[in-house]
């Protein structure tokens, strides 16, 4: 454990390193955010009720604040990482580190989380709490929405390792990676809240484990029903936890398999 | 006294500055850097002072980060010099950096400027364009290329396919394409194995004398040195610490001897010796009072040898 | 002084549309050599299209209208937008490696040739995948634009060519702007990806932001001019907007200070030694 905590520690030095960089970070998000204010509103002002599938203007806002926020938080950049290392060849080495690659990637990010965490969504979530006046209820939601924010996480990198084990196969980086992207970002909800979607392409949708990253943690916090303790937040939970334990093992058999053809065809 | 027009490069007193950012150590040091505006003055080149004439090969030697790379960019153009006069084929370089780029050509270490996915003659009649070389002097210099080393293998790969010799030799053809002037070479033989190194030596030696290029080398390797250069640069923390012949460096140097004699039991004793101030007789009739020499063999000290002298003589 | 001259006469436009015209050529055909990159990214050029359209889809079935635009002109900017922003991603996708170009150190390579940095640096890559965007842009466009019912003259089709190509201007240059930055900055990629989901938000009409926004999104993040403004004069031609007019020239101005800020960040990277 000392020797992944050491890498934990490693991200998050690099990260603060990037001076600029966090100022920028932090106010490129602050026009985004304001660019999606703006549009809601609009749209809120044009639909002449206060309340859209069960949303009201505020709520949604929330949603796709924290969304963005989240989106910041959990970015990942395996899918890069690895095709750059495997057309430099270092893919061979880091194979050969007696670190697991997986989780020595998955610790990495982690540092990397927690830096992000503290530097854009912990501050986004105060001003949204304070600007939206109580819209956002603090209780044991909070601790929840947590444990559910550290599970999108897991499926989060699941995901993007079972899509980066595909660059062992393909050189064709780009083409895969924009694909994963615009699959998660709307079947998770992260553009637009799922309960928008019409009800069929809605059910299918739910089926799938994207919505777990995005649209799982932010209905818990924001208590929708369906979300909360006495109407489902259980099985809720219990659905990323099946999903984050499914994909581990899909994604951590996919990734072997890939290896050892790798290594048996010499890279 | 040479006239001004004959020479292919002159530096007079340049010097280059860098501002560098001063970091601190540790968590709480990153996080004060958010916010640092602590510079420092770091002087990578200090005032040079050279006349290259056209036609020489130049060794511009140096341990890492002496200022090398920083004097060949500002020979190419791509940095301004701080203070100091630079003259390159009669014009100021940073002023005129795509007139200056027509007259040079640069081989920078390992990385290749040909275009990565195209095979070497596309890359070839694209440099062609640019350089809006005379499809005569082109054909001509392609016969030559010919002639000098295997070409047809080379022209349809490309570039990612090739071999780092491959790639090197291909990068260096590239270079001398539009008849330049001057051409820089940065570690040209670098990671390359000894037939390779020998056949690029030998390529950078016919190309200069056919053409009567100017060749500024930069390189760690000695034997790049011996094989091809006149006149010796040798630059330390940005200063220039020598800077003369070949043949003075060798003469300078040249009374050191290494003396090998073989005694009995087989064993090589090694001598050297600076013939201004011993005979190299005396010390082997010491050595026969000992026992029978067996073998004696008489070794001119390695050019490698002198440089470590000068860079110790300055240093120390 | 006369030797400039002759150069500025050999290196002209002419010289540079010769190089340009020869480095696709050739990026294309090796790009046809990897058939199966090209199929796996044409897909998923097609596919971030359609996400982004079942998106836009899904919006207006919450929202029958947004800020008094119907759905139909709504898809017009939508259209607009994604033809205004091919230019971007067929011939300015190099910006991409920018950073890594800059972090390797291989950047230098650039700077060693008699011609410009920026063209020789922009000019290695020609994203063909980019023409599928404007496929799918040009569909939505020609179907919104007969929906709406809007006349086909020699004059509207002149005005829109004209304002696609200054609109391209825009986000060309945001982009500029945004690679360059690695310049400076160490890791600088999510200014890259932060900056390039601002397009995103072009297809929507500026007058959904009031006031401050209103500026921002006009002036310093100008992705109202990728769409909505140009657009305008065709949409609305009775009450277009000072703004409108000045796009083209604005268009122009902004890509220009874009290519001055990259070119700057060249000579500035290469003063840092290494």
């Amino acid at each position: 454990m000392r020797k992944y905590s050491a890498l934990t520690r490693a991200g998050i030095m690099q990260e603060l390193q990037f001076r600029l960089g966090t100022f920028a970070t932090i106010f490129g998000n602050l026009i985004y955010l304001t660019l999606i204010y703006n549009l809601w509103k609009a749209i809120y002002a044009s639909a002449g009720t206060e309340v859209v599938n069960g949303m009201t203007f505020s709520d949604t806002i929330i949603y796709l604040v924290l969304a963005t926020a989240l989106f910041n938080f959990l970015e990942m950049f395996i899918v890069w990482d690895m095709s750059r290392s495997i057309q430099s060849g270092a893919i061979v080495l880091d194979l050969l580190k007696p670190l697991k690659y997986r989780r020595l990637k998955f610790f990495e990010y982690f540092g990397r989380n927690v830096m992000t965490f503290f530097t854009t969504f912990l501050p986004t979530f105060i001003i949204v709490f304070f600007i939206t006046k109580g819209a956002i209820k603090i209780g044991l939601n909070i601790i929840f929405f947590m444990i559910s924010v550290v599970l999108a996480l897991m499926v989060n990198f699941y995901i993007e390792m079972f899509v980066a084990t595909i660059c062992l196969h393909t050189e064709s980086t780009w083409g895969i990676n924009i694909v994963k992207e615009s699959i998660v970002l709307l079947f998770s909800g992260a553009t637009i809240p799922l309960v928008f979607f019409p009800e069929k392409f809605r059910i299918v949708v739910e089926c799938m484990p994207f919505r777990c990253i995005y649209d799982t943690p932010l209905n818990i916090l924001l208590q929708k029903p369906g979300y909360t303790m006495d109407t489902g937040l259980w099985t809720m939970l219990g659905m990323q936890v099946v999903w984050c334990a499914g994909l581990s093992v899909v994604s951590r058999m996919f990734w072997d398999i890939s290896v050892k053809r790798i290594t048996v065809n010499g890279g | 006294m040479k006239n001004e027009k004959e020479y292919a490069i002159v530096m007079n007193g340049v010097a280059k500055e860098f501002k560098v950012l001063n970091r601190r150590e540790g968590l709480m040091g990153s996080i004060r850097d958010l916010f640092s505006r602590d510079y420092r003055t770091v002087t990578a080149v200090d005032d040079i002072s050279i006349k290259i004439p056209k036609g020489q090969i130049v060794g511009y030697l140096g341990p890492n980060g002496a200022g090398k790379s920083t004097t060949i960019k500002m020979m190419t153009g791509v940095l301004e010099p701080s203070r100091g006069e630079l003259i390159v084929n009669g014009c100021v370089p940073y002023k005129n950096r795509t007139r200056n780029a027509e007259k040079i050509g640069v081989v920078f270490g390992q990385r290749s400027q040909l275009w990565w996915s195209l095979p070497l003659i596309e890359s070839f009649k694209l440099l062609k364009e640019i350089y809006l070389i005379p499809d005569d002097e082109y054909n001509e210099m392609m016969e030559l290329y010919t002639s000098l080393v295997d070409l047809e293998p080379l022209l349809h790969k490309t570039v990612r396919q090739m071999s780092l010799g491959q790639r090197t030799l291909s990068d260096i053809l590239a270079a001398f394409l539009h008849n330049p002037q001057i051409v820089f070479l940065d570690e040209p033989t670098i990671g390359l194995d000894v037939s390779m190194k020998a056949k690029i030596r030998e390529l950078i030696k016919e190309l200069n004398r056919r053409k009567n290029t100017t060749v500024i080398l930069t390189t760690h390797d000695m034997g790049d040195v011996d094989a091809l250069c006149e006149r010796i640069v040798i630059i330390d923390h940005g200063k220039m610490i020598y800077d003369n012949d070949m043949e003075h460096l060798k003469t300078y140097y040249g009374s050191y001897r290494t003396l090998k004699l073989r005694m009995p039991g087989d064993v090589w004793e090694e001598e050297v010796i600076d013939e201004s101030q011993t005979d190299v007789m005396s010390v082997i009739s010491d050595y026969q009072k000992k026992g029978k020499i067996l073998d004696i063999k008489l070794e001119e000290i390695a050019t490698e040898e002198v440089i470590k002298k000068i860079y110790e003589g300055v240093a120390g | 002084m006369s030797e400039t001259m002759e150069l500025r006469a050999k290196r002209g436009l002419a010289f540079y549309a010769r190089i340009y015209r020869k480095v696709l050529a050739q990026d294309l055909k090796s790009k046809m050599s990897y058939r199966a990159d090209f199929i796996i990214s044409t897909f998923g050029m097609i596919m971030t299209n359609a996400v982004g359209f079942i998106s836009f889809y899904i919006l207006f079935q919450n929202f029958p209208s947004i800020n008094g635009w119907n759905y139909y002109e709504m898809l017009f900017f939508y259209g607009f937008s994604l033809i205004a922003l091919t230019p971007l991603q067929c011939l300015f996708d190099n910006n991409w490696s920018l950073r890594y170009a800059v972090e390797s150190g291989d950047f230098i390579k650039y700077c060693f040739r008699p011609i410009n940095v920026f063209f020789y640096f922009i000019s290695e890559v020609f994203d063909v995948k980019g023409l599928g965007q404007l496929a799918f842009g040009i569909m939505v466009l020609v179907y919104a634009w007969i929906h709406l019912a809007i006349p086909v003259t020699v004059i509207t089709m002149v005005q829109l060519v004209l304002l696609l190509i200054t609109a391209s201007l825009f986000m060309i240059a945001i982009m500029n702007f945004a690679a360059a930055t690695c310049f400076w900055i160490q890791r600088s990629g999510y200014v890259m990806v932060l900056m390039f989901r601002f397009k995103d938000y072009a297809k929507y009409p500026a007058s959904i932001f009031d006031g401050l926004f209103k500026i921002i999104f006009t002036f310093v993040i100008p992705i109202a001019f990728i769409a909505y403004y140009p657009a305008l004069v065709i949409l609305r031609p009775d009450e277009i907007p000072l703004l409108s007019y000045l796009s083209p020239a604005l268009g122009m101005l902004f890509f220009y200070l874009s290519y001055k800020f990259w070119m700057l960040g060249a000579r500035k990277y290469n003063g840092t030694g290494s």
